[in-house]
């Protein structure tokens, strides 16, 4: 079995409060000091594959990303968790393209590493928190797509996977024939592992593969084309107190309904 | 012909075939030698590591540690016996030399007064004083039954054998002394009374027999007991000696192996194979006598890390005849399971109450960075710690601060800015990231600046100094960040280093000059204690606060410094802290270090609490600390115990600020 996962840099959402700062003009995040860190959602797919191909003894796991060229840390470290591939296609000309761009990119990578049986994505990104690349990519690849997935185990009949997915009101479990996406959620068992330091050391010398998006005849004008971002700021929090005059409390009741009403209408 | 010029007793009196003796002498020094030569033979299998350089230092910790055996004095008790015995058995030792010298040399030395005071009175008193140390030792494991001890069959032989020697020693002497009408016999008060019990009972053919017989037994014993010695606990007389003499001359902050991530073949240490050939010696040099034990944080909260068991399992495995090296050994027994080594604080104290010297910390960490190197096996909220110092450079998961929001409305000039600084105040992680440090380091600043201190922080430049994760075994890690902080403190020539953080102290003062980072590091206990010494700063404000003083583990133990906070609660309350019952080098860990801080102990079986505890007991109104994280664990520990009572733990720094700031304003009103 081959599992495509897909992994997304992002900023450090852990970033403390007064550290975060916006682009207004840019409509970005400014990095600042804070750090890149690996989606924590991606993670937990990683965990999940790399569970997989413990219980089953084999398989294959390819490490895919979109991003740009610093992005590479983020599949070393999964080279370091023993992903047996890793794939970056460097897009440095829009940190922040839009999700239908991300999952075409994607789309056209995962074509090219051919065969892949399974495609993990992690079920929202920590930045964004869109949650639709996982979507769009089954749309562009055509194949089904199971979303909040925990896992998978061999379906009963081969080329099928029996995948346990989270809803509102519980569990489902679905059988489904492969190819397929799935975009995994957190529970308590995918919990990311931290690598043996051998293979931290180890990480830096395998190789990585480097595609360009005309390698993979993706259009880069286009990262914008589904959606855009209109404005970006960080909300102004603020307290106000005023007291109700009023010199009985029937008085003081009409005067709070009053002004309870004015604000309401003013919202 | 009393004269006492002439006084001497003859050597082998009523003793026929004495050739026998010197027959049996030749494989009785066999076979001690052959078994300290299996047991040099088992420390060769170890790992090289320098231990015979600097000879006349070593030769100093022999004198402190293996003669005056200085540590086995901590504790009274053992330490008197200990005493009597060990002493009772150089003296009788010499008198056998002397004999020797005067007997088969035929060099008459063993006449006159000198016979008469050294070679009758003294060795009589000695030989009886280590009878008494033995009787309280049996006294010791019969009865007091301490917790700490090792209960064997083997330690009961030992004691027995040793009383048996003694005994028939000195009832040989007496039927000597009985059947000859000793003129000199006085002059050994114990044969002296043992002759005349023996006289009214026993005829003069029966003193002859009892004493060549018991002549015969008493030298079967002392033989076969010099025979059996390597191969049992006694072994510590040699053992433990070389153990003394090969230790360490570095503070104990500088005890971690560096590791060579290019050619070792495995990261850490899970086998016998693994360890270095003192390690091992150090197995083979445990007397077995659980002071660590009696003293490790860990263990006297009831959790099973037992330092004790950690070096008689790994000793009982290296000894055993089948011994694999190779075989992994965590696991194998209860002290040797991850459990226990994930318990440790690092803080040394076992380290500090060996008698011998036996260094039994790193072996935890060196087994540390075998669980989370090789196997990345470890608790998680551990690993939650470390990859937050990979990912953020530092170890404070969640906090909501960076490294500069400790500053707001002071006027303090980062490295780049103030580029000629004298002083790197380096703030730490647990000084900025943790609010409740924020205003000890406040206080820190301000009383360098008020000292006219030149001094600028690295800012958002500064990453942990590693050693939570050298602690917790992840040395690759910690090597990273000390390299990447080595790089920033080179590119500002950075010269002199003062931190409020003993962690930091001692990695940047210990353990950095191995990466090739020489600087000049103080804590601020001593920078400020200076301060005040050179007039710079003056406190000396009479308070009424009572205070007491906790020992911070990096401070004290690891790089013996005692004084200067206490000097600082001097200067700053006017009046001595007062004591807690374990302090100084017998300190209690607040529970913090090694990485424990990230670690949420069972609520029965905390450390800070039972530290709490004895903080509380002094009656103190302020716990005064020197630590970080000893600030946060204790604070916990006291919030969880005090009651109504109004106590509260305040840094050294602090508690100088509040009294230069009210002698200022005191000035001024
Ligand atoms: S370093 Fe401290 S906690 Fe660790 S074993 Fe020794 S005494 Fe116990
Ligand atoms: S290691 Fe040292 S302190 Fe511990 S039992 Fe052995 S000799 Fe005693």
């Amino acid at each position: 079995m081959k599992i495509a996962v897909c992994l997304k840099q992002i900023l450090d959402p852990e970033v403390p409060a007064r550290d975060f700062k916006v682009d207004a003009a840019k409509r970005e995040a400014e990095q600042g000091g804070a750090n890149l860190v690996t989606n924590i959602f991606c993670e937990n797919a990683l965990e999940t594959a790399l569970q997989i191909r413990d219980a089953a003894g084999s398989g294959e796991i390819v490490a895919l990303s979109v991003g740009p060229a610093g992005a590479e840390d983020v599949l070393r470290k999964a080279l370091a968790l023993r992903a047996d591939q890793a794939v970056l296609v460097v897009n440095d000309a829009d940190t922040n393209p839009d999700p239908l761009f991300v999952a075409k990119t994607l789309a056209a990578a995962i074509k090219k590493i051919g065969g892949v049986d399974v495609v993990m994505v992690g079920r929202e990104a920590g930045d964004w928190g869109a949650g639709q690349t996982g979507g769009l990519l089954a749309e562009e690849l055509a194949i089904p797509c199971i979303s909040f997935a925990e896992g998978f185990e061999p379906g009963a009949t081969p080329g099928t996977i029996k995948v346990k997915r989270q809803t509102d009101a519980g569990f489902e479990v679905i059988e489904a024939p492969t190819p397929l996406v799935l975009t995994i959620t957190n529970h308590d068992k995918n919990v990311p592992r931290i690598p043996k330091t051998r293979d931290v050391m180890q990480s830096y010398r395998k190789p990585l593969e480097k595609w360009t998006l005309s390698d993979l005849g993706v259009d880069g004008s286009t990262s914008h084309a589904y959606s855009q971002v209109a404005e970006l700021f960080i909300p102004k929090k603020e307290t106000k107190c005023e007291f109700i005059e009023g010199d009985t409390v029937e008085a003081k009741i009409d005067a709070l309904a009053k002004r309870i009403g004015d604000i309401l209408r003013a919202m | 012909m009393n004269d006492p010029q002439n006084a001497t007793r003859e050597v082998l009196w009523n003793i026929h075939h004495a050739w026998i003796m010197y027959a049996l002498l030749v494989p009785t020094m066999a076979v001690c030698a052959w078994g300290f030569y299996r047991r040099i033979q088992l420390w060769r299998k170890g790992r090289a590591e320098v231990r015979f350089d600097r000879p006349a230092e070593r030769v100093k910790l022999v004198l402190k540690y293996a003669v005056l055996q200085l540590r086995t004095w901590r504790r009274s008790y053992p330490g008197v016996f200990h005493a009597m015995i060990f002493w009772g058995f150089v003296t009788l030792f010499i008198a056998t030399v002397v004999v020797l010298i005067d007997y088969d040399f035929g060099i008459p030395i063993m006449r006159g007064r000198f016979y008469l005071y050294f070679q009758s009175l003294f060795v009589d008193i000695l030989g009886a004083a280590a009878i008494v140390g033995t009787l309280m030792a049996a006294f010791r494991r019969i009865v007091l039954r301490p917790k700490y001890l090792v209960y064997n069959t083997e330690s009961k032989i030992i004691l027995l054998a040793i009383l048996a020697m003694l005994v028939t020693g000195f009832l040989i002497e007496g039927w000597r002394i009985a059947a000859t009408d000793d003129p000199w016999g006085a002059w050994s008060p114990v044969g002296k009374v043992v002759a005349n019990v023996s006289k009214p009972l026993m005829s003069h053919e029966a003193l002859l027999i009892s004493h060549r017989v018991g002549w015969w037994t008493h030298l079967a014993l002392v033989f076969a007991f010099i025979a059996w010695a390597p191969f049992s606990k006694m072994a510590h007389v040699l053992n433990s000696s070389l153990n003394v003499y090969t230790g360490r001359l570095e503070p104990v902050g500088a005890s971690l192996k560096k590791l060579d991530f290019e050619k070792d073949e495995k990261l850490g240490v899970s086998a016998l194979a693994d360890f270095t050939w003192k390690d091992l010696l150090d197995f083979d040099a445990c007397t077995e006598c659980g002071r660590c034990t009696a003293v490790c944080p860990a263990n006297r909260v009831g959790k099973i890390l037992s330092p004790r068991d950690i070096i008689l399992d790994l000793q009982h495995r290296m000894r055993a005849p089948d011994a694999d090296f190779a075989a992994s050994y965590i696991g194998s027994t209860e002290a040797l399971s991850p459990e226990a080594m994930w318990e440790c604080t690092t803080c040394a104290a076992c380290m500090q109450a060996c008698p011998v010297l036996i260094e039994q910390m790193p072996k935890i960490v060196d087994t540390r960075r075998f669980l989370v190197m090789e196997d990345a096996e470890f608790p998680e909220t551990m690993q939650q710690a470390l990859n937050s110092l990979e990912t953020r450079g530092h170890p404070m998961r969640g906090t909501s601060f960076n490294r500069v929001d400790w500053t707001q409305g002071l006027k303090i000039s980062t490295m780049a800015e103030a580029k000629d600084a004298e002083v790197l105040l380096w703030v730490g992680c647990g000084g900025a990231l943790v609010e409740r440090n924020q205003n000890v380091v406040r206080s820190l600043a301000q009383l360098l600046e008020k000292a006219g201190v030149s001094f600028a922080i690295l800012g958002r430049e500064e990453k942990c100094t590693g050693d939570p994760a050298r602690r917790i075994g992840n040395e690759f890690l910690f090597e990273t960040l000390a390299q990447d902080n080595i790089a920033t403190l080179d590119r500002y020539g950075v010269k002199k280093i003062v931190t409020s953080c003993p962690h930091c102290f001692n990695t940047l003062g210990n353990e950095y000059p191995q990466w090739g980072g020489k600087y000049e590091v103080y804590h601020h206990s001593e920078f400020l204690a200076k301060l005040v010494a050179d007039g710079k700063l003056s406190g000396d404000m009479p308070s009424s606060q009572k205070v007491t003083f906790h020992d911070p583990c990096y401070l004290g133990r690891h790089n013996g410094i005692y004084d200067a906070p206490r000097q600082l609660v001097q200067i700053a309350t006017g009046a001595a802290p007062i004591e807690m019952e374990q302090n100084r080098s017998n300190g209690f860990c607040c529970g913090g270090g090694g990485g424990m801080s990230f670690i949420d102990e069972p609520p029965n079986q905390r450390v800070n609490q039972e530290r709490a505890r004895q903080a509380l007991e002094t009656d103190a109104d302020v716990v005064a600390v020197g630590c970080p994280f000893c600030m946060t664990m204790l604070e916990d520990g006291i919030n969880a115990r005090k009651g109504d009572r109004d106590v509260k733990v305040m840094d050294i720094a602090e508690l100088l600020w509040q009294s230069v700031e009210e002698k200022t304003s005191g000035a001024t009103s």
